[in-house]
């Protein structure tokens, strides 16, 4: 996938510094998703987040349903986990609001599937466009992807990720055919390793984009496919004619992929709605555009795409 | 007949006992136990609460059998190489064990080869903790021995 094109010559947006250590500072406004190919992401590392006024001032931010279910994961690890996750969520969306809504006064809801949305109250006129975001987590980074007007999907790995079972047994229970070929022609397990968590994580993104869940949208019933020029594309197995068949609605294959290798540790896949027309295909596909921040709300934002922090790989 | 509630606070929390209803007829009163932790604010560290998690109703009914949930609970345990000290029961939820996406295929991965059963999707969303995962494992052997 072709990378983003460089920065226009007019004035640049602001690009978020250190805020330095006053807490409790607004956060400082990024710049504004342009078009509904910009995918923003933010990420935090927990393991660098050990402050405990900071942690404290993070779970203040939190709705009480979302502190209680936070305390009831096993073990401190996870509960911090839980909270920067709610954190994240909740700062990175004010942002998108011109800081106009605190973090603590954002509501969720669930869709029909489970997928985690923004409900937001009638009167919230001001937001002309919706907001999506999609979060994931792994123990050592929590990232968080936000975009206009577009269903979003973020998967994060660690991309040293070892399976506990054999990697084609794995892809012969979960994966399409084509993607068993695929993996079953590396012949070495690093590489072979390297190569299934870069489809899982784009068979999730996917998944979470959709928004079904896993069982509205099962793996073994589409492919990705990593082409020889970095292009990822999707494919559906075809829908077996079947009067009584109901439940799977026509799986989609208009949706575009970018894959990173992020902070040097993490394999990063993302899918938003592709709303190209047909003619735009091939040739004319605007890339999507992506920024990445590395974030310590309320202490620091750095803009890492474009550095090493952020190597696309399509 | 009151039963016995255990609660064990790490300092901060506080549980607090509310009678329900009282059962006509019967000299039994069943109690709603409602725990309510105060986050620490005088620690300086951000601390775990140790209590154990009271159940809001003692369940008396299981159903699955024992013996499949203490399998579940191995089979989970080695997935996630979770430190000894972790308590894994019936009603603990994956999510609250730190069970991602691909622990959860493997976990499931796992107990189809244990117990020599076919899971399907739809199946395997509906599982939130451990009894879950055992009482669908119990019902799998079930309809394949009949």
């Amino acid at each position: 996938m072709p990378l983003p094109p460089p920065p226009s010559p007019s004035p640049s947006p602001r690009m978020p510094g250190v805020a330095g250590g006053r807490l409790f500072a607004s956060l400082p406004p990024p710049p504004p998703l342009r078009s509904r190919r910009e995918v923003h992401v933010w990420y935090l590392l927990p393991d660098e987040l050990n402050d405990a006024s900071l942690l404290k001032m993070y779970t203040e931010l939190l709705s009480p349903s979302e502190r209680k279910n936070a305390l009831s994961m096993n073990g401190e690890k996870l509960q911090k986990g839980a909270v920067l996750s709610r954190a994240l969520v909740r700062t990175t969306l004010s942002r998108y609001t011109d800081c106009k809504v605190d973090p603590r006064s954002f509501e969720f809801k669930k869709n029909k599937f489970g997928k985690p949305e923004i409900l937001w109250r009638s009167d919230d006129s001001r937001m002309e466009r919706p907001l999506h975001f999609n979060i994931s987590h792994t123990s050592s980074l929590i990232a968080c992807g936000i975009t206009m007007d577009t269903p979003i999907g973020i998967d994060v790995e660690d991309k040293k990720r070892k399976t506990a079972k054999n990697i084609l047994s794995l892809a012969r229970r979960y994966f399409t055919p084509s993607e068993i070929d695929y993996l079953a022609k590396i012949p070495d397990p690093d590489g072979q390793q390297k190569e299934f968590i870069k489809l899982w994580t784009l068979k999730e993104a996917y998944v979470k984009a959709l928004g079904r869940g896993f069982s509205g949208a099962p793996f073994n019933k589409f492919s990705i496919i990593l082409a020889a020029n970095n292009r990822i594309q999707i494919s559906v197995a075809p829908k077996v004619s079947n009067g009584s068949d109901s439940s799977c609605d026509c799986l989609s294959e208009n949706w575009q992929f970018a894959l990173a290798e992020l902070n040097s540790s993490h394999c990063m896949a993302i899918c938003i709605e592709d709303d190209s027309t047909s003619s735009d295909s091939e040739n004319g596909r605007l890339p999507l555009g992506l920024k990445v921040w590395k974030t310590i709300p309320f202490v620091e934002d750095i803009l890492v795409s474009g550095t090493e922090a952020v190597k696309l790989v399509s | 007949m009151a039963a016995p509630v255990s609660a064990v606070a790490a300092g901060s929390a506080t549980v607090t006992y509310s009678p329900a209803l009282r059962v006509q007829g019967m000299d039994a009163v069943s109690f709603r136990v409602s725990a309510s932790f105060n986050f620490p604010r005088q620690r300086a560290n951000f601390q775990s609460i140790r209590a154990r998690r009271i159940p809001k109703r003692f369940q008396v009914s299981c159903s699955a059998k024992q013996e499949t949930v203490d399998k579940v609970c191995e089979i989970v345990k080695n997935q996630l190489a979770l430190p000894e000290d972790t308590t894994v029961i019936g009603e603990t939820k994956f999510v609250d064990i730190g069970a991602d996406s691909l622990d959860t295929v493997e976990i499931v991965m796992g107990l189809e080869e244990a117990f020599q059963i076919s899971v399907d999707e739809s199946s395997a969303q509906e599982i939130q903790t451990v009894e879950d995962a055992a009482a669908l494992i119990d019902k799998l052997i079930t309809e394949k021995d009949a």
